[in-house]
């Protein structure tokens, strides 16, 4: 703008227009500045401050918080109400008439809306057109309420004068009032009923104010956002938002976990690190031959800081004690040896010229790997392998070990199972649970007495996943009373965490469960799908960070897209 | 249809017998009362009682006890002519843990409205899924599995975050009518009805 007024006001110095032609330049800047107003007022913010405030933004979408299911079912519900205007002394007196005669005017809770609105707030369409006769009705009213004084300053004109009162008074002349849901009452009794008291009855003071019933559309349930809450005022009607959230977790607590975790203290472990080590984790057990690309790591936190609890690959495709030596499972043997006996024991430690050529052999095997375990997810599911060793629930099952192991007094497991006479054999249980480590990375996480004493069971523990969890992990996560759980990759086919039955913006459409917060079960928990793709876009993540990264298998690029991998239960 | 009848009922009755003597071992070793026995060819092939308290692992139902016996000995394709006796329906987790493994059928006492996965609170065995579904049938000795979780449930947890004092519950005996609003039940049927328990957190149950 300011480049425009001076190059013309140069244009101007050098040449002398003809006065009219000036007002006709003038004229065009006038619009070019109404043009910049109108643009600005539309984004909302001066375009510096929206640039400033776009990383944080993009930064804040790498955590995008789930929907519940009943966010998801109700966001949209609407019910029909009655409304009617009346002046607004009359306010309380007619709320009184309405709760004293429409049975279950209130057994619908619509605590989120406004009782009464003032004109000015209401959307167009709830205001009708203007009524002469109401606004006629307010003149003897304004006339008795005004000072005479007032009345008789030479230069006050008479509606003038009115409307100062009215300001001063800081009360509209006249309110909307939301009566109650139109399926309470039906308009015939509610408009007889209005008829019988002030102010649309006549009284000795005032004629009657015209009665006129609307049925409006409004918002059934609370709004779970200030944008919603918003929305919804321009939409239906004046919606509060409370800064609490019925449906799901309390907006306080969903930031403080995405503070907690996108931008950690000193020392703490970020979001991105914990899915990192999760990914290593799903990449080493299937590098192994051990299973699947998918991986879990547990984190708790106390006092602010974070301890690494449990860390855990899908193992799947372990042999249990019964199929050892079932020969489809062979040709993995060598590669479990070598990679046990491998001193990998960090996440970033370089990899030898002699591991190259492993991984290299390794890789090959990999891929075959791949499709053979795409063609066995086609041809049967996802049974193939044993379902008690997904991520989640062999890192879950370190918990417990580990909690046995640093519990203040010594609690004898499975003691209860041998008391009660059941002959067992631990060795078997052992292969078939696999709570333990396989490997020199899950063993460094497990071997650590990390974790706080005589907890109960993973309450309020933090979940990193490299995707979303099955059925049975999700309600595994139910079970086990978890704090956190954040996730990279949606399952839709498979996932017990995602709401969505219906497309929208969130993402693919999966089964629809939410297990992580539905009222029906006695646990929920707060969810994340972790967008790393956003935090690209926002570049802020340093180079050595990437470069960090791109050392490290990941489980990103293995099987996700396939599309026999989406019918696998994670 | 969970509660239809049975046929050939007095066979499974038998079976389900076992899966009750499970429940009351678990009892007697301070577990949620749910015990359960899988068999294959009428023949007992693994029985599990809950190990939570004792492994201090919330999903070490005793589905998952009787499972890890079984494949001790067997390949998990065994599961698919194999059906399970349990006297509490098959929780969310075990429900779908079932239907990965492709049991054959479930036979279980009493419904679980606290997070049943067969009728209870969801129907994990019959949704659209990408694992083949899989037959329920409830209500068989459904009052003995009730009056064990009772049992259980006016005793104390100690290992709950913050026990609650329970000196004052008593135990019912009442059974009430089926409620079961995610199915169907023939009004021949004699009722079968979820275990209305209405006390605190539990260690678990299964």
């Amino acid at each position: 703008m300011e480049q425009v007024r001076s190059f013309t006001a140069k244009v101007f110095a050098h040449f002398p227009f003809p006065p009219l032609l000036r007002h006709v330049f003038h004229f065009q800047l006038h619009l070019l500045a109404a043009f910049n107003r109108a643009r600005h007022a539309i984004m909302g913010l001066p375009i510096d401050s929206k640039a400033a405030s776009l990383s944080g933004e993009a930064r804040k979408r790498q955590m995008l918080h789930l929907k519940t299911k009943e966010e998801c079912r109700l966001g949209n519900e609407t019910i029909q109400v009655w409304t009617v205007e009346l002046p607004s002394k009359h306010a309380e007196g007619i709320l009184k008439v309405i709760k004293d005669n429409v049975e279950h005017q209130d057994a619908i809770d619509l605590q989120h809306l406004r009782r009464f609105a003032k004109p000015k707030y209401l959307p167009q369409h709830v205001l009708g057109r203007r009524d002469l006769v109401k606004e006629m009705y307010l003149v003897p009213q304004a006339w008795e309420a005004s000072a005479p004084t007032v009345m008789q300053m030479p230069d006050a004109t008479w509606e003038w004068s009115t409307a100062s009162k009215m300001r001063t008074n800081n009360r509209p002349p006249t309110l909307y009032l939301m009566v109650c849901p139109s399926e309470t009452i039906s308009l015939r009794d509610l408009h007889d009923l209005m008829l019988q008291h002030p102010p649309f009855c006549s009284s000795p003071d005032s004629w009657a104010y015209p009665l006129e019933i609307k049925e409006i559309t409004v918002p059934r349930l609370a709004p779970t956002s200030p944008d919603q809450a918003k929305n919804w005022s321009d939409m239906y009607w004046p919606t509060f938002y409370r800064k609490t959230n019925p449906f799901g977790a309390h907006p306080t607590t969903i930031e403080k976990a995405e503070t907690d975790l996108q931008t950690p203290l000193e020392d703490n472990i970020s979001v991105e690190q914990a899915l990192e080590l999760a990914d290593y984790a799903g990449s080493l057990t299937e590098k192994e031959g051990f299973g699947i690309c998918t991986g879990c790591a547990i984190v708790e936190r106390v006092d602010d800081k974070t301890e690494i609890i449990a860390v855990a690959g899908d193992a799947r495709r372990k042999p249990l004690p019964s199929e050892i030596g079932v020969d489809a499972l062979n040709d993995n043997d060598d590669a479990n040896d070598t990679s046990i006996t491998d001193s990998q024991d960090g996440t970033n430690v370089p990899i030898s010229a002699n591991e190259r050529t492993k991984a290299r052999r390794e890789k090959r095997k990999k891929k075959k790997a791949a499709e053979k375990a795409a063609n066995e997810a086609e041809t049967s599911g996802c049974t193939s392998g044993n379902v008690m060793s997904h991520a989640v629930m062999r890192a879950i099952g370190m918990v417990g070990r580990k909690r046995l192991r640093v519990a203040s007094q010594p609690i004898s497991a499975e003691s209860n199972f041998a008391a009660a006479g059941l002959e067992h054999n631990e060795e078997a249980r052992d292969a078939f649970f696999l709570d333990l480590p396989v490997n020199p990375l899950e063993q460094q996480y497990f071997e650590k007495d990390n974790l706080k004493p005589d907890g109960y069971l993973c309450l309020k523990l933090e979940i990193f996943l490299t995707h979303e969890p099955c059925m049975m992990c999700s309600m595994a996560l139910v079970h086990s009373r978890v704090g956190r759980v954040i996730f990279k990759h949606r399952m839709p086919k498979t996932g017990g965490l995602t709401a969505e039955t219906v497309s929208n913006d969130t993402g693919p459409v999966g089964l629809g469960y939410g297990l992580c917060w539905r009222k029906e079960l006695n646990w929920q928990f707060t969810c994340w799908e972790y967008n790393a793709a956003g935090k690209r876009a926002a570049g802020d993540g340093t180079a050595d960070d990437n470069k960090h990264l791109n050392l490290l298998p990941s489980c990103d690029n293995a099987n996700v897209g396939k599309l026999s991998f989406n019918s696998i239960h994670v | 249809m969970v509660f239809g009848p049975i046929p050939n009922r007095e066979y499974h009755e038998g079976f389900m017998r076992k899966a009750i003597e499970m429940a009351e071992m678990a009892l007697a070793s301070d577990e949620t009362p749910v015990g359960c026995v899988f068999v294959h060819n009428g023949e007992v092939i693994g029985r599990g009682i809950n190990g939570t308290n004792a492994s201090l692992n919330g999903t070490r139902h005793a589905e998952f006890v009787a499972l890890a016996e079984i494949m001790a000995k067997h390949p998990s394709s065994i599961l698919k002519e194999t059906d399970l006796y349990v006297t509490v329906e098959p929780c969310i987790m075990c429900a779908s843990a079932l239907r990965q493994y492709r049991i054959h059928a479930v036979y279980f006492g009493c419904l679980n409205d606290r997070f049943g996965g067969c009728g209870g609170v969801m129907t994990v065995h019959s949704d659209q899924g990408v694992d083949p579904t899989y037959p329920v049938y409830g209500g068989l000795f459904r009052e003995e599995a009730i009056m064990l979780l009772r049992k259980f449930y006016v005793q104390e947890n100690n290992k709950a975050p913050d026990p609650k004092p329970k000196k004052n519950r008593e135990l019912k005996t009442e059974i009430l009518p089926v409620s079961t609003p995610n199915m169907l039940t023939p009004a021949a049927m004699p009722t079968v009805e979820v275990a209305k328990l209405n006390l605190g957190k539990p260690a678990k149950s299964g």
